[in-house]
């Protein structure tokens, strides 16, 4: 039983879309600019952009690296988040280490790793990882300080042990701040692949991006904006998915609590 | 850690002849200072010595910021007092186990697990079969009075619900002693007897040693055999009460037996004496 006002909620996001497309073509054609195509035009650019080869394995391989490098900085910044969240020592190491890495802008330092490394996928990816650590270290850090002593008590007196203390009770009770760090460090991904790519310029989906740019494919440049758009949005919706599913036992409900002692 | 499946079996505990108590968790001298500040320590137990028998149902009752909490925490292990030491069964106290059995105000249930998870995460950590873990931890549900709930999760049940859950967690593995923190505390008061009624039918199944924190005279005499007084700043044990009331312990009839009326109304008076010191609350 799905109300009509339910369903107008779930077809507002379409609407949204839509809307959105025909401001972006009606002030296109009313300002007739070269290097603003309308909204049909860009649309049509996209079968052409995903039915080259050339352009695929390009859009492929930012996927690649951007896969590689969240993942890499999942696997590496929950279990540190975790720790720091738990031990003092370890927090007072890396927080100021973290502070100050926290407000630069990662991209900016693709020069200096550029120098070290070259202009290939480790560069890439590694600052990709860089954008994406900060977030999930956060929100696994507060995720772990936040958890109950008495639940690692309780733990404790069943005879776990500290390190399954870590794995068995505070990763799960932390686990859906920390889903929200990885939401958070998914869109950083991103954006921090589609900005290495502008500044190595080499391959991925930043490359033909500014590659048309400077070749006056205007049209081809909103397609790959609309393309990259699209992607950030389905990653952010599967994402959103498992995540929900993850941690259904904490979502508030709002059916109320048993009246029952 | 070997599972005990019950110590209910008359060898045992001999019906007849009462053989003498022996003690199980004996404090010896134990003192607990906070550092509250830099420069300031608060003295939260001072030199407490005291023994409890196996068996028996012990209420340690006090004002808030008497210590008592810690005291129990002591016990537990969870928390090292500043000197003096504690022992169960002989052997000194260094940490939490499986033989002393925390059940939190907080309930401190694991969200991520169903009621059924949640009682069967202490038999399934102590290596008890998926089988036998679920067998038993269905059992205690019911016995809880929850049966039907195995499968809901923590916040799709009332407090009330919640405390029975813990009770049957740590029931679950079997401890030799229960540590009760103001178990009721965050009830309301109707659900609060519930509780105590249902938790002195579960314990005369077995008398299990239960060591039992609390601010509350009448569940204090209601459900104990001995009530330890405490006093505030610094917390002392003011004096050790014997409850002498028989068992199986009938609410209605209790209120009713002038034993029991004299014990809440002396012990009544002299929380008020350790209390005066204290805030005027």
């Amino acid at each position: 039983m799905i109300s009509p006002l339910a369903l107008a909620r779930r077809a507002a996001p379409m609407f949204a879309c839509i809307g959105l497309l025909a401001v972006w073509q009606i002030a296109s054609l009313a300002l007739k600019n070269d290097s603003f195509p309308t909204a049909i035009e860009a649309i049509r650019a996209i079968p052409d952009i995903l039915g080259d080869k050339e352009s695929l394995i390009n859009i492929l391989a930012s996927l690649r690296r951007m896969a590689i490098g969240f993942g890499i900085a999942v696997l590496v910044s929950i279990p540190l988040g975790l720790l720091m969240g738990r031990s003092r020592a370890v927090a007072a190491f890396f927080n100021p280490l973290l502070m100050v890495i926290y407000p630069v802008p990662k991209a900016a330092l693709m020069p200096i790793i550029m120098l070290w490394l070259g202009v290939g996928d480790i560069t890439k990816t590694l600052v990709i990882f860089l954008g994406v650590s900060l977030p999930v270290i956060y929100h696994s850090f507060e995720g772990a300080k936040a958890v109950e002593e008495k639940m690692l008590w309780s733990g404790a007196a069943m005879g776990l042990s500290l390190l399954q203390r870590l794995i068995r009770i505070v990763l799960p009770a932390a686990l859906p701040e920390i889903l929200t760090g990885c939401r958070t460090g998914l869109v950083l991904a991103l954006i921090t692949m589609i900005t290495s790519e502008m500044i190595a310029r080499q391959s991925g989906a930043g490359n033909i991006l500014f590659n048309a740019l400077d070749m006056g494919q205007y049209d081809t440049v909103y397609a790959m904006i609309i393309i990259v758009g699209a992607m950030g949005i389905c990653l952010d919706a599967i994402f959103e998915r498992v995540r929900a599913r993850l941690v259904r036992w904490s979502e508030p409900q709002f059916d109320m609590p048993l009246s029952f002692s | 850690m070997k599972v005990v499946p019950s110590r209910s079996s008359e060898w045992v505990r001999p019906v007849t002849p009462k053989k003498p108590a022996s003690a199980i968790i004996e404090i010896d001298g134990v003192s607990q200072v906070f550092q509250t500040s830099a420069r300031k320590d608060h003295l939260a137990l001072s030199d407490i010595s005291l023994t409890i028998e196996e068996g028996a149902f012990v209420s340690i009752l006090g004002p808030s910021g008497c210590g008592k909490s810690t005291l129990l925490y002591i016990v537990g292990g969870f928390v090292s007092p500043t000197s003096g030491a504690a022992k169960m069964k002989g052997q000194a106290i260094t940490g939490p186990g499986p033989d002393r059995g925390p059940v939190f105000q907080e309930f401190a249930l694991f969200p991520w697990k169903t009621v059924l998870g949640n009682v069967m995460y202490g038999p399934r950590q102590q290596g008890v079969r998926a089988a036998e873990a679920e067998a038993q931890s269905r059992a205690l549900i019911e016995m809880v009075g929850l049966k039907g709930y195995e499968n809901f999760y923590p916040k799709e049940l009332s407090g009330g619900m919640k405390q029975r859950v813990a009770l049957a967690r740590t029931l679950a593995y079997h401890p030799e002693v229960l540590l009760m923190d103001e178990p009721f505390g965050a009830l309301d008061a109707h659900t609060r007897t519930r509780l105590q009624n249902d938790l002195l039918n579960i314990w005369e199944r077995d008398r299990k040693t239960v060591l039992f924190v609390t601010h509350s005279v009448d569940e204090a005499v209601f459900l104990s055999d001995k009530v330890v007084m405490m006093s505030k700043s610094p917390g002392r044990i003011r004096e050790v009460i014997d409850i002498d009331l028989p068992r199986p312990r009938r609410r209605n009839e209790l209120l009713l037996d002038p034993r029991y009326q004299k014990y809440v109304v002396d012990i009544e008076r002299m929380f008020d004496e350790v209390d005066e010191t204290g805030s005027v609350s």
